[in-house]
């Protein structure tokens, strides 16, 4: 073993000292912050954690346990608090800025003051969770399931499906192309709440006749946006004729894979 | 100080500086160009290159601090660019941390960012993502995908807010960018 893997080794059980390793074979970038306050933290084999540029922090407060799986990889900037338990499963991979906790409130050490009303969170093994995402309490992600960057996840995600938005809606299948946020799954709703200024994205088989203002110019606008943001060119007209948001997905997605191939 | 913060890329252009210290990975590429500017006040900005990774970074380039510019495979970042604090640019779904050896390769997809354009605060640049010359992100976005140049974009994910009239003027050759980079 060189000199500079055992330096890191030692460093490496100092800085997660407290924490239950199962080997040496964890990989810290930077030094994370690890708060025990009274709870266990379990951290699997081959783990990664980030604290570059930002610091990760971990929290198990009275009781709580905090169970983090093999291979599991955490990207910097990290906030993830168990109060009661929070559970990642193995080769989940989380991208920087997870917000993870069991609780809505982040309470200080020894702060009596700050009653707990915790429901667990559990994500699944092989879930990606991308950047700057929210998991809210008692949030459950199944296994395989995929987060978009930037949600807001607080209800529960099944497993394989993938979710996005704030708050994170079901868009499909885990590692479909169209479901990722620059696919016409995600991003057509949001185009229509755009174009007709509507308080919240519209659900895939919302009717179009049920969108306030559907039948006047806005059409324009949508139309407009589509070619903007796809390059595609669907007339206000071939928009009229569809009768729910997922129909008008699928005139884009087909207009985009008809400009492809030419 | 520069030299010495930034001795682990593989070429850095006249005139470059850097506020506090940066952290550097680079086990690819790493090339700055001439009149950069990297903060790493309040918080480190990192650069981080996987073995087939390359970062170039434009002439004249700002970076705030806090941001993790990230790339197995390729992320190039053009001239007079501005970069918000705490942005993320990558070209892996989950950036910053080296794959453990023996691991699958993760999936990379080239990022691009065109000359002239401003990402404002948090963004989020995905894997894949192109955005055009001039372009202007808005505070706590995520891009994906493609933004056209001179466009103002924004939200989770960016949607173009408006299309400058004029893509010419806000991109590298106005006037005023220009000469902020030639300094």
């Amino acid at each position: 073993m060189s000199l500079t893997r055992r330096v890191h080794d030692v460093r490496t059980a100092w800085w997660l000292r407290g924490c239950e390793c199962a080997d040496a074979a964890t990989r810290l970038h930077g030094r994370p912050s690890i708060n025990f306050e009274g709870g266990r933290i379990i951290v699997g084999r081959r783990c990664a954690i980030g604290s570059v540029p930002v610091t990760s922090h971990f929290v198990a407060g009275p009781d709580a346990t905090l169970d983090i799986g093999d291979d599991v990889i955490i990207g910097h900037g990290a906030a993830i608090a168990a109060y009661e338990r929070v559970e990642i499963g193995r080769g989940t991979q989380i991208a920087p800025f997870a917000i993870i906790m069991d609780t809505n409130f982040h309470g200080g050490s020894g702060d009596q003051s700050v009653h707990h009303d915790c429901r667990p969170v559990v994500i699944g093994s092989d879930c990606r969770i991308g950047s700057r995402v929210t998991i809210t309490r008692g949030v459950t992600i199944g296994d395989g399931a995929e987060v978009l960057a930037g949600s807001v996840v607080s209800s529960s995600v099944p497993a394989g499906a993938c979710a996005g938005g704030a708050r994170a809606r079901l868009l499909g299948r885990a590692g479909d192309p169209a479901v990722r946020w620059e696919g016409t799954a995600a991003m057509v709703p949001l185009l229509i709440m755009d174009a007709f200024t509507l308080t919240g994205v519209p659900d895939r088989d919302a009717a179009m006749t049920d969108i306030p203002g559907w039948t006047t110019g806005r059409l324009e606008e949508l139309s407009s946006a589509i070619a903007r943001q796809f390059g595609a060119r669907v007339p206000p007209a071939r928009l009229a004729a569809a009768r729910n948001v997922s129909e008008i997905i699928d005139i884009v997605e087909g207009d985009r894979r008809g400009g492809g191939a030419r | 100080m520069a030299v010495v913060w930034l001795r682990d890329c593989d070429s850095v252009g006249a005139k470059t500086r850097t506020f506090f210290r940066p952290h550097i990975h680079n086990r690819g590429r790493i090339d700055i160009g001439r009149g950069v500017r990297l903060n790493s006040n309040w918080a480190p900005l990192e650069l981080v290159t996987g073995p087939r990774g390359a970062i170039e970074i434009a002439d004249g380039v700002y970076i705030n601090y806090g941001t993790l510019i990230s790339a197995q495979e390729r992320v190039r970042i053009g001239a007079n660019v501005m970069v918000g604090n705490y942005s993320i640019i990558a070209d892996t779904d989950i950036p910053g941390i080296a794959e453990p050896a023996g691991a699958p390769t993760v999936e990379a997809r080239p990022v691009e960012i065109g000359d002239g354009a401003w990402l404002a605060a948090r963004v989020t640049v995905l894997p894949g993502a192109r955005i055009g010359a001039g372009a202007v992100i808005a505070a706590g976005s995520v891009v994906a995908g493609e933004i056209p140049a001179g466009a103002v974009a924004g939200g989770i994910p960016a949607r173009v807010l408006r299309q400058s009239a004029a893509p010419d003027e806000s991109s590298m050759t106005g006037p005023a960018r220009g000469e902020a980079g030639a300094r």
